[in-house]
């Protein structure tokens, strides 16, 4: 049993007496379970379990962070007590003393809803569901081979403040997919994957696994895998292109998500994982897209990867919009960098575990649904195709030049699905990209697509986050080599 | 740091507590020191301890692995019944007969007492000298300077004992003015082998010589590629086919063409923990003492790296190079090593007519894995070479290209190499030039 209080007790008393000005403590336990099958054998089962805890201080005016796994009161001492001598080591080289926009004090408990604990179904529910998928796929020849996973993860975490907040939070999170690899030689492959290449990730229980129907599409990602070995290469030149629901989420992540961190805008991930050309000046200016795109960051949306009570800051999640009628009018913030262009924060700081600092990231990215059908979105296209299941992403570190690839893809002509496509790419630029958009699919086609890997930070932060989408339309894009 | 004698008794009585018919526990320790700044301020600075401790347990044909991060005694217990326990649910895998039995490892001296005392306080001093040096040019400085300690026990009840602690400086900087940039970056066990001033002076001389840059158009170019650009090519090279996961699968360009040629002949690549620039562990994460390979020589396709698992499953023997237990990408090389060639960067450019020297590439993923082929943009200083000299800064551009296609072409090497860490892979690299070169944006 973790102790909150007395570690809190000796944390935010230490970092006070030494002179810190604002002081917390993140104590976040994490446990995970994971199950990869291939081939209908095993290939890694496995159970872990993560406690520690970081204490984040601000000492004339600099930030500094300490963290370790040893939660004895002497060690918590001992760490907050490093926390003050980084941050006062920090501001040998500063310029401002930085300043934090305003948080309420708060005291609550916040849990992710669900209905079936997935770390109370057996092992061998799990790999006996797994296997009847292999199953499902074993009379198909061809077939290299057919993969399956379950992933599962609980983080219980608790935050303190010198400003007198204290939360608890309880997140689940479930994932799954399934992958089939058709080969003949090397340079003969097909390979399919359901729900999305990396699965599909939510803050739900076991009821996910149950609510994804993985059995009634393994048979088709298995035909489609071999198929796509003899389909058609992506012809090259200037076309219209749908994408379904999956890559728009890509793109949403990529394109409109990551610029718009404002950390990022501020140049301090140049040297790491880059820039922004939605610099503030552009803010309530820039046409970022057509007028019918409207994106919020939501990490209180039921159910998304990035759903939360409170982000590690200790700031309530809350709903904003970052672009809407397609103009730019808000960025993901925390509260030094809201300061710094006289807002609120709107709960973007998110740490991975105990041990990583928080830093800006994604919560739920949702570009909101429209009112087309994917039969409208496809029937008024003449020509062009139709792309599905994220394969590929580039983006520059300015994030405006793009290059996207997808599993499968089919021409569409004169409003009709054609012949399947193997390997479709498109590139672009985000601001032309995005205001090529003239048809967005409704809420029937749209669901909020989690992404279990985000990268972002030094140290690497591997963030779970979600983007709300559903199939678009975007006119006039390069397709092909 | 834990000492060696507790972590090796920590894994002892971890041994005894297991019911399983083979067991195996690796404790990785890691006290990490980070320093960020940007737009010439500290904005981030981290430290973090943490140990974890894997657990693989083995029942017949049966494998399960376990992970904490408590080592006491309620925790050994848990971890070790925890991985029991999985693998009594499962059913057999035919491939798997062993864990494996090695000799100890070679000794290598990984730890050095002036980079585990790299304070707080002497980070910031680091990063005042690179500030101080930037605002002289009116050039914003951004960067990370990173202290690492690392241990890692492997025990076994095959009898493996091995140990390995060490230490590692890394400094990554970005300068930049306006849209301009420069970058450079060092790493070594030892940080006063850093060279400071010489990557603040190279990412300074790149970000000034970027000034107006031209756009080139798309299309075939000579490129010589710096020492970084050139490992990132290799880098996704590795992810494709120098495992024998991917090899044994088929999926691997290495696959069915062993003693075939698929690049130039002046290309040989090994991977090589041992070659003193290496940061290298002598040992992989199941015990198994490192063995150097030979992976493509004179451009012939000779091997690829094993761990205990694949060396079964093809009838070989372990290379080391098993990842951690937890992982399902199979067997990696992490310190691969390119031969070099006998020219410098100033031959390379006073021999091309007409071409782009690129100081690394940004956001590299697959086109078409199949034909190892790539997309990345250029990134931190791009020239454009006429008439034998730097003619001028070009805009960042994007390349589309196979990896083997581009290590077919390469017309000269570099003399010097320069160990570049990408991904948590380090290699020891050349710089190239390459003739028809493929920019597709």
């Amino acid at each position: 049993m973790i102790d909150f209080d007395r570690i809190s007790e000796v944390a935010l008393n230490q970092t006070k007496s030494l002179g810190a000005t604002y002081a917390d403590l993140r104590v976040v336990h994490t446990r995970d379970e994971s199950i990869r099958m291939k081939n209908g054998i095993p290939e890694l089962i496995d159970r872990s379990e993560s406690l520690g805890f970081g204490i984040r201080v601000i000492v004339r005016g600099c930030w500094g962070f300490a963290s370790s796994c040893d939660l004895n009161p002497e060690n918590v001492n001992r760490v907050s007590q490093l926390a003050v001598k980084i941050a006062l080591a920090s501001s040998k080289v500063k310029k401002n003393d930085l300043v934090l926009s305003p948080v309420e004090k708060i005291v609550d408990t916040y849990q992710t809803p669900i209905q079936i604990d997935p770390f109370k179904i057996s092992l061998k529910e799990k790999l006996t569901y797994l296997l009847s998928l292999y199953d499902l796929t074993k009379k198909i020849s061809g077939l290299r081979s057919f993969e399956s996973f379950m992933d599962f993860r609980e983080q219980k975490w608790y935050f303190a403040s010198s400003g007198g907040s204290k939360i608890e939070q309880r997140i689940i999170q479930s994932g799954a997919g399934i992958s089939a690899l058709a080969m003949r030689s090397h340079r003969e492959m097909g390979r399919r994957s359901y729900p999305n290449s990396s699965g599909e990730y939510q803050t739900r229980g076991y009821e996910l696994i149950e609510m994804l129907k993985l059995e009634e599409n393994s048979e088709r990602v298995a035909e489609q895998a071999k198929a796509l070995m003899d389909a058609r290469t992506c012809p090259s030149g200037i076309k219209t292109i749908v994408l379904d629901g999956a890559q728009v989420s890509l793109q949403v992540h990529e394109s409109i998500g990551h610029p718009l961190e404002l950390d990022r805008v501020f140049g301090a991930e140049k040297n790491f994982s880059g820039t922004s050309f939605a610099t503030v000046d552009r803010l309530g200016k820039l046409k970022y897209a057509s007028d019918m795109v409207n994106v919020v960051t939501d990490p209180t949306y039921p159910s998304g990867l990035g759903t939360f009570g409170y982000d590690d800051e200790g700031v309530k999640a809350g709903k904003s919009y970052l672009i809407q009628n397609g103009v730019l009018v808000g960025y993901l913030t925390s509260r030094e960098t809201a300061s710094m262009i006289g807002k609120e924060s709107n709960a973007s700081m998110r740490a991975e575990d105990w041990g990583d600092v928080p830093i800006i990231r994604m919560t739920n990215t949702n570009l909101l649904p429209g009112k087309h059908t994917l039969t409208d979105l496809i029937s008024e296209v003449d020509d062009g195709i139709y792309m599905e299941t994220v394969s590929s992403w580039s983006i520059d570190d300015n994030r405006e030049s793009f290059k996207m690839g997808t599993e499968i893809g089919w021409e569409i002509k004169n409003g009709k699905l054609g012949e399947m496509i193997k390997n479709p790419t498109y590139s672009g630029n985000t601001t032309e990209f995005w205001n090529s958009c003239d048809g967005i699919c409704n809420e029937k086609h749209w669901k909020v697509w989690g992404t279990p890997n985000c990268g972002k930070g030094q140290p690497a932060q591997n963030m779970r986050v979600g983007q709300g989408a559903s199939p678009c339309r975007f006119r006039k894009v390069k397709v092909g080599e | 740091m834990i000492e060696k004698e507790k972590a090796t008794e920590i894994l002892e009585r971890g041994l005894k507590l297991s019911q399983a018919d083979q067991t195996e526990l690796v404790l990785l320790e890691e006290d990490t020191k980070l320093t960020r700044f940007a737009e010439n301020v500290i904005h981030q600075n981290v430290a973090k301890y943490d140990h974890t401790l894997f657990a693989r347990a083995v029942l017949g044909k049966k494998v399960g692995v376990a992970v904490t991060n408590g080592i006491e005694e309620d925790d050994l217990k848990k971890v070790v019944g925890d991985a029991v326990e999985i693998a009594k649910n499962l059913e057999d895998d035919p491939d798997f007969e062993s864990l494996p039995t090695s000799p100890d490892a070679e000794k290598v001296s990984g730890f050095y007492e002036n980079t585990s005392t790299f304070s707080p306080e002497d980070r910031a001093f680091w990063v005042a000298e690179i500030v101080k040096k930037c605002k002289e040019k009116k050039i914003l400085a951004t960067g990370a300077l990173e202290i690492t300690n690392q241990g890692l026990t492997v025990t076994n009840s095959l009898g493996i004992r091995q140990y390995f602690e060490g230490t590692e400086a890394y400094l990554s900087l970005t300068s930049s003015k306006n849209s301009q940039s420069g970058w450079a970056q060092g790493l070594s066990r030892d940080v006063n082998e850093i060279d400071l001033d010489n990557i603040t002076e190279t990412a300074i001389e790149k970000t000034l010589r970027s000034e107006d840059p031209m756009e080139l158009p798309p299309g075939e170019y000579t490129v010589i590629l710096e020492e970084a650009a050139v490992a990132s090519l290799l880098l996704f090279l590795g992810f494709l086919g120098f495992g024998a996961k991917t090899f044994i699968q088929g999926r691997s360009f290495m696959a069915g063409k062993i003693g075939e040629r698929i690049t130039g002949d002046n290309i040989t690549i090994t991977e090589d923990p041992f070659l003193t620039q290496m940061p290298g562990i002598p040992f992989d994460y199941e015990g198994v003492a490192k063995k150097k390979v030979t992976l493509i020589e004179d451009g012939i396709a000779r091997g690829v790296v094993y761990n205990s698992y694949y060396a079964n499953k093809a009838d070989q023997k372990s290379t080391g190079h098993a990842l951690l237990p937890n992982n399902p990408y199979g067997p990696y090389p992490k310190n691969m090593v390119i031969k070099p060639g006998n020219s410098s960067m100033e031959e390379m450019i006073k021999s091309t007519e007409r071409g782009i020297l690129v100081t690394r590439f940004w956001y590299i993923n697959f086109l078409n894995p199949m034909r190892t082929q790539i997309t990345g943009t250029t990134q931190d200083g791009t020239f454009l070479i006429e008439n034998g000299s730097i003619k001028s800064a070009v805009k960042n551009m994007r390349m589309g290209h196979s990896i083997l296609e581009a290590f077919s072409n390469v017309e000269m090497m570099s003399r010097k190499r320069k160990v570049c860490p990408q991904f948590g892979v380090v290699m020891y690299i050349p710089a190239m030039k390459i003739n028809k070169f493929n920019f597709i944006e």
